[in-house]
This record gives structure tokens, C-alpha cells and sequence, in this order.
């Protein structure tokens, strides 16, 4: 009875390596060293941990025999503190960039660059790999200088310092923060090879700030107040309007960014933080809001981020960015390495809330598996998924979905076409396929290709 | 198609609100089978927290909206009648006119906002914690540059110029970058190409939007340039307000945006000013055909296995049928390339982009 429920594990000695499990387990003797913990040990042969078999797929593999050799870091002194006052990342990291198009803009001050996400890992976006998105180009704003006024259908116009922002109580939340051209160069078809691409406008941090329904309170909005303009202090002054409902809901104006300050790519010293919706509501250089009874029809709500469709209208406010999903890896940055056993993670978020489920198909959409997430899941920010593959070298076609929780199922790319054509630029939310080649024998490179259905 | 909004538009609103307070003081004034307009579930926000929030779910959107209301392009249509606990539309959504300026909101049926509002404002009894300065309205005169769609923050009709000498300035200062005649250049897009918007095919190139085939305002657009342009010193005073009035007589000009109902266009002698423009306001040819944000429309089903032909593959089952990317003339795709060819070995790595 005791001998089914108490385990004894010792460390390898010669002597318990070469004993039976039977005979180790039933064995009373002192086993020198031993650590004793309580298990429900199954009573069926070759159950629990078995070093012989937990190897037994090395079997066969050829060993290596040469010694091996200490390195250079080994055999001399490190760089000592403060070589590097703000730390940087190994100079072997040095491929992993926010990278842009060229063709996409015709200047670099009205432009974009994309998070390199195949690179990434877990659901924080480090801060120098934060997307950019300008519309001006990044001014360097000294917060001394910097002031935010809240104004127009207000019973108190104020004015805050930084200093004073800081005073307020605060608020740190993490979230995804997504260019609504996120996909957009692929509404015709697939034309690049790499989730920097496809996905990567969009990143997820932690921003640190001041509730934004805290701030209107405190200047005194008038009831006739419906609408917020938010706009800038550099030299797009980009303005958009935003509903009352959204403001007051869980906007904050942030000064903090992964527990620094917000870096200049993305605002400092402020920027405006509207979870969940588009990332060009989200004001950088924030200096102004004012409150106003309609929206002000500005030129990136209505020019600009406004959804043509087939029938020649367009959708305008399109504020919430839908639920959407990608398989990081393997992805077309990566090669198969040959058939076997894959561990095939991504990324899931939503704009309206948590994810709630992320399936991954093999096969283009047949039969799905349920993935589990390896993050925390936290409203409108990404969480991880990862799902077992055991791959057979066949051709296959990989995709994810996600399910948030408002039961939102994200829809396959032919539903959303036919729906909304291929001149609508914004919101491409749709699934998109890894085709992966058959391996036969690595003939094919171990190559996976962004397909589109 | 959307001339249809008007008649779509009824006493609804009122209807939406008390429905949405009382769901929030946790009482119901829908009895079971109860039709706001006699087609949406009245006690929208009971089947929403019945069902644990999910408002997007394709059963509870057919039990509010009823299962043809629900879906695809219908869904999308039904959506204009702002009585719809989905719809983003609100009754003065009009379009056209000096000026129906057209507003959308956060649907009734998103009732998790609408908790979070009236949590965060409405329910509040805040006092200032005082951290901030007044400051005066007048003291913002500089900052405050928002004209707005209703012709709000217009300069007096005073300030004004030619068309031709807003011409002038144009071609000085824009031409470079769009075109002397709007007709884009460098790599900038134009401003002034006219192209119908109507897809025919999906696979035609993107039609040009610009500010004659596309913007519905002309207000805004005397906003977004003096904001934003000459792209390398925006608001500039050397060209003033009066400059950027005469820069947007030539833009609108330069589109064959009319000016009146018998569709008389600027003539260049044509003193160009806020009085003007808020007239042209209502000649914005695309201005009808924009409306509120009505995603989503498709409301499919978690499906685990052998799933229905229309959610795999090309939506037709197929899938082998997919789209690949542009072609090397060799045949092969343009991407990958060292790897293809065999010059890098295959293994995980970074594909060298």
C-alpha cells in the first residue's frame, strides 16, 4: 500500500541506474541523498517517468565524440557596468528590426515600419520594437515644456503639466495597439513572405497613465459634450473625433510604456490610449482634447481610414479593431526541419475583449485542434497559443482562429472578400495560410509560403 | 441604395436609451416577444447577459435580430436603421446637406461599454482632484485649429483670395508633391482623379479616392491642409488663412466640385471664401454613400470538424485553390528566394529579410 502511493526518488547513483523500476520502487533501503514526495504511482508497468524510454528517440542518432573546447567568453574577462548605461540587445540579435517597405510611402516621415513578430516571444512587444506609424515624422519634445489642455464643452477648461498628470492616480494595463492597415497589402492576394509583414502593425506593451474618464470629469464635461478630439503637438497635429462612449470607457492618456517613459517613436512625453481600437485614434503628443458636440469630420476619418467597398460606399468610424490571429511559427520566416513533432505557436487578440478560444487547422480549414494559450489572457492584448503537430512531410495548410469572448468567430478570407471586396485597405482581419511543402527528402527546402484562399 | 436611410430613420432613439438604463439598473422592460419597431428583441440586453456577454455570438444575434437580419450583405443593410441594437447609426445620420453632420455611436447591443460608461461618468460622484490650471478659452486661439464638419472654426468670409491666386500659392507650394493640377506626383497620391469607386472586378487595380471622386466634406479639407501642409512646415504663415482659402477654391476647382443646384463650377475670378466652401459642402459628390461602421456581418460558427465547404478552403472545399504571390520569370514565387535556389540549408532560421 505505502510502496503504491510513496516514491522514493534517489539521485542516479550507479547502483539505482542499473536497478529495475519495479525493483527501485519496491526497495525500502536508504537510498543516500534520496528526496521523498508524495505521488499517486500508478500500479500499470512502465508508468511515471522512465529515463530508459524518455530517451528512447535519440536512439540510433549518431553521438559526438570530440571534446569540447571552452570559448573566448570563457577565457577572458566581460565587459564590466556600465559599458552600457542603457542596455542593448547582443549584437547577434542584430537582425531583429522593425523593418519597412519602401514602396509602401514616398517619404519616411509619412511612413510606417512593422514589428518584427516572428522574432518575438510571449505578448510583450520590447520598446525598440515597437511599430511606427508617423504622420509628420517624430518630434523631440522636452516635457518641461509640454502641456495637455482639455477645452471646448467643458464647465473648467485646465491645463496640466506632466508633473501634474503623474499626481492622478494611475492606471498600467497591457494591450495591443494596431495600425487598422495592418494586412492591408493583401486584399488582392499574398505578395509577401514574412509575419513582419503581414502582421507586424501592431505591437503589445505595457502603458502606465491617467484614466482619460478622470480627466474629463475633472475639467467638467457638459452634458451636450458627445464627442472628444484628441490631437497632437508635432507636425501632423493628427486629430481624430471619438465618442463619448469610448472615452469614458477604459481610455487612458499614457506616459509610460514597459515601466519607462513612452519612447518618441510612440508619443513622448504622452500619448492617448483607446484599447481595442485603432491605433490612429490613439493621439500621439497628445496636447489637446477637446470636448465637442459632433465629430469633426477630419481627414483621417473620413479621407483616410474609411472602408470602400464593392458597391462603391465606404465605411466611416470604424473604430474597434476586430478579433484576429496569426501562427508565428511556423510561419514563411522559418524552414521545416523535416517530418515530426512541432510545437506550432502565434499570437490572438481581440479589440472588443479576452480571446477565448484559438483553433488550428492543418488542413485549410477542414478540422481544427484547440490550442492552449502559454500567456495570460488579458482584455484587448495578445495572448500565445500553442498547439502539438506532429508533421508526416506532407503538404499542409496552416491556419489559426480565434473565438473571442463576445463569441466572435473569425471568418476565412473568401467570406470576407466576397463580403467586402479588395478596395477596402483597412480591416483585412481575416484567417491567412502557411501553405507548408511536402519535405520529400528536403527537396522543397523545408519551405512554407503564404498562400491566400 | 442608401437614399433609404431617411425613411429608415424613426423615433427610435429614445426607445434605444431607456432600454439601455434600465438594463443597467438591472431591470427589464421587455417582456418575452416585445419588437423595438417590430423586429428587434426589446430585451436585447437580457438575452446578451444570458448568454455570458457574448453579444456576437450568431445565436443571440438571431434571437435579437432575427436570423435575415443577421448576415452578410443583409446584415450590413439592416444596420443603417439606427433603431437596430446593432446598428452604429444615430437618428441624425442623414447625410448631405449644410450639413447633416453625420455621427455614429457605440452600439446599444455592446452592453459591456455602456456598464463601463455609466460605471466610470454617469453613476460618478467625482470632485476635481484640483491638479490642474484653468486656463481660458482665449488663450488657446493658436492651438485650436479643429474646423469641424459643420463649418465650425472657419475663418470670417472676409478672408479669402482668387481662385487663380489660390492657384498660384497651389502650384508654389503643393504642385511638387500632387501634381499642378492634382494629378499626384513623386510617388504622392492626387488629389483631384476621377474614378468611379464601383468595383467591377476584384481583381481591377484599387480605384484612385481623392478629394473629387471621394471626401465628403470640403470643410475639413480647409482644416487638414492648414493643419498638415506644406508637409515640411505645416500651418504656415507665409501662405495664412486667406492663402489656405485660395488653395482650396483650387483644389475644389481643380475636381469640378459644382457650386450650386443649376451646376455652375469656380470660375478663376472667383473670390474664394468660408461663405463659398460651406456652400460647396453640399456638392461633395461622394457624400451620400458613406455610412457608420457595421462590422461584423459574418457570424459563423466555431466549427471543430469536417467543417461545411463554405468555411474551408477556397469557400468552395477546395483546397488546393489558393492564390500565391507574384511570379519570378523563372515560374517560381518572388519570396524565399536563397533558400529556394538551395543556398541557404533548410532549418529554422531567419529567412533573411
Amino acid at each position: 500500500m505505502t510502496d503504491q502511493i510513496v516514491e522514493k526518488v534517489a539521485v542516479q547513483t550507479e547502483e539505482s541506474r542499473n536497478q529495475g523500476r519495479r525493483a527501485f520502487l519496491k526497495g525500502t533501503a536508504a537510498v543516500a541523498g534520496g528526496v521523498m514526495f508524495t505521488k499517486a504511482a500508478s500500479a500499470a508497468e512502465g508508468a511515471g517517468y522512465d529515463p530508459k524510454k524518455a530517451v528512447a528517440p535519440y536512439a540510433g542518432k549518431e553521438e559526438i565524440t570530440e571534446v569540447l573546447q571552452d570559448g573566448a567568453a570563457r577565457k577572458s574577462l566581460g565587459f564590466g557596468v556600465r559599458k552600457y548605461p542603457y542596455g542593448m540587445p547582443s549584437p547577434y540579435e542584430k537582425e531583429v528590426q522593425r523593418r519597412t517597405l519602401e514602396w509602401l510611402t514616398p517619404d519616411s516621415m509619412a511612413s510606417i515600419t512593422m514589428t518584427p513578430l516572428q522574432s518575438l516571444h510571449g505578448i510583450i512587444t520590447p520598446n525598440g520594437l515597437h511599430f511606427e506609424r508617423f504622420h509628420g515624422g517624430v518630434p523631440t519634445i522636452n516635457p518641461d515644456d509640454h502641456r495637455l489642455v482639455i477645452h471646448g464643452l467643458v464647465e473648467r477648461p485646465l491645463i496640466f503639466t506632466m508633473d501634474d498628470l503623474k499626481r492622478f492616480p494611475s492606471v498600467s494595463r497591457i494591450h495591443f495597439v494596431e495600425c487598422p492597415a495592418n494586412g492591408a497589402m493583401e486584399w488582392k492576394g499574398v505578395q509577401l513572405n514574412s509575419v513582419q509583414w503581414t502582421h507586424g502593425m501592431m505591437s503589445c506593451v505595457e502603458y502606465t497613465g491617467v484614466r482619460l474618464s478622470d480627466l474629463l470629469k475633472e475639467a467638467g464635461i457638459k452634458p451636450e459634450g458627445k464627442w472628444i478630439i484628441p490631437e497632437g503637438a508635432d507636425a501632423a497635429g493628427l486629430t481624430r473625433s471619438i465618442p463619448l462612449e469610448i472615452a469614458m470607457d477604459d481610455c487612458f492618456v499614457a506616459y509610460a510604456q514597459n515601466g519607462e517613459a513612452l519612447r518618441r517613436e510612440q508619443g513622448y512625453p504622452i500619448r492617448l490610449v483607446v484599447p481595442g481600437c485603432e491605433a490612429n485614434m490613439w493621439v500621439k503628443y497628445l496636447r489637446r482634447i477637446q470636448v465637442h458636440d459632433v465629430p469633426a469630420q477630419h481627414r483621417e476619418e473620413t479621407s483616410k481610414y474609411t472602408e470602400l467597398m464593392p458597391d462603391g460606399t465606404a465605411q466611416r468610424f470604424s473604430w474597434y479593431m476586430e478579433p484576429n490571429s496569426v501562427i508565428t511559427y511556423p510561419s514563411p520566416d522559418f524552414k521545416m526541419q523535416g517530418p515530426g513533432k512541432y510545437f506550432v505557436r502565434g499570437l490572438a487578440w481581440s479589440g472588443r475583449g479576452k480571446v477565448a478560444h484559438v483553433d488550428v487547422s492543418f488542413d485549410g480549414g477542414k478540422n481544427w485542434k484547440e490550442a492552449h494559450f502559454t500567456s495570460p489572457v488579458l482584455d484587448k492584448a495578445w495572448t500565445r497559443f500553442e498547439v502539438e503537430w506532429d508533421w508526416d512531410g506532407s503538404e499542409a495548410f496552416l491556419m489559426s482562429r480565434v473565438t473571442d469572448e463576445t463569441g466572435y468567430v473569425q471568418p476565412p478570407m473568401p467570406q470576407m472578400r466576397q463580403l467586402e471586396g479588395t478596395n477596402n485597405v483597412y480591416h483585412r482581419t481575416a484567417m491567412v495560410t502557411w501553405r507548408v511543402h511536402a519535405w520529400e527528402d528536403g527537396k522543397n527546402g523545408g519551405m512554407i509560403e503564404n498562400v491566400q484562399y | 441604395m442608401f437614399s433609404t436611410k431617411k425613411t429608415l430613420v424613426a423615433a427610435t432613439v429614445a426607445t434605444l436609451f431607456a432600454g439601455s438604463a434600465n438594463a443597467m439598473s438591472g431591470s427589464s422592460d421587455g417582456s418575452a416577444g416585445e419588437k423595438i419597431n417590430g423586429k428587434y428583441a426589446a430585451n436585447y440586453a437580457e438575452i446578451i447577459r444570458e448568454a455570458d456577454g457574448k453579444y456576437l455570438d450568431a445565436k443571440v444575434i438571431e434571437a435579437i435580430l432575427g436570423k435575415d437580419a443577421a448576415h452578410g450583405r443583409d446584415g450590413l443593410e439592416g444596420k443603417l436603421d439606427p433603431a437596430n441594437p446593432y446598428s452604429f447609426e444615430v437618428d441624425d445620420s442623414i447625410d448631405g446637406g449644410n450639413h447633416g453632420n453625420a455621427q455614429c455611436k457605440v452600439p446599444a447591443a455592446f452592453v459591456e461599454v455602456h456598464d463601463s460608461v455609466a460605471k466610470n461618468y454617469y453613476n460618478d460622484n467625482f470632485t476635481a482632484y484640483g491638479f490642474g490650471t484653468p486656463i481660458a478659452e482665449d488663450a488657446l486661439k493658436v492651438w485650436n485649429i479643429v474646423v469641424d464638419g459643420d463649418g465650425k472654426g472657419l475663418p470670417d468670409p472676409s478672408v479669402g483670395m482668387t481662385v487663380e491666386e489660390g492657384g498660384k500659392l497651389y502650384v508654389q507650394y503643393c504642385g511638387m508633391c500632387h501634381g499642378e493640377f492634382g494629378e499626384g506626383a513623386k510617388g504622392y497620391l492626387p488629389l483631384a482623379v476621377d474614378e468611379t469607386l464601383v468595383t467591377s472586378s476584384f481583381d481591377d487595380p484599387a480605384p484612385m479616392k481623392t478629394v473629387g471622386n471621394y471626401w465628403p466634406y470640403a470643410v475639413t479639407l480647409f482644416d487638414y491642409i492648414r493643419r498638415t501642409m506644406p508637409f515640411w512646415t505645416p500651418n504656415a504663415p507665409f501662405i495664412g488663412d486667406a492663402g489656405y482659402m485660395g488653395m482650396v477654391g483650387y483644389i475644389l476647382q481643380s475636381n469640378y466640385v459644382k457650386i450650386d443646384d443649376e451646376g455652375n463650377e469656380l470660375e478663376d475670378d472667383t473670390f474664394f471664401n468660408s461663405e463659398l466652401l460651406m456652400k460647396m459642402n453640399k456638392y461633395m459628390k461622394n457624400q451620400g454613400n458613406y455610412f457608420c461602421d457595421h462590422r461584423p456581418v459574418i457570424h459563423n460558427e466555431r466549427c471543430m470538424s469536417n467543417c461545411p465547404d463554405y468555411m474551408v478552403g477556397d469557400g468552395k472545399g477546395d483546397i488546393h485553390n489558393y492564390r500565391q504571390a507574384r511570379r519570378l520569370p523563372d515560374g517560381t514565387p518572388q519570396y524565399n528566394v536563397p533558400q529556394r535556389l538551395h543556398e541557404d540549408p533548410p532549418g529554422v532560421g531567419h529567412a533573411g529579410m
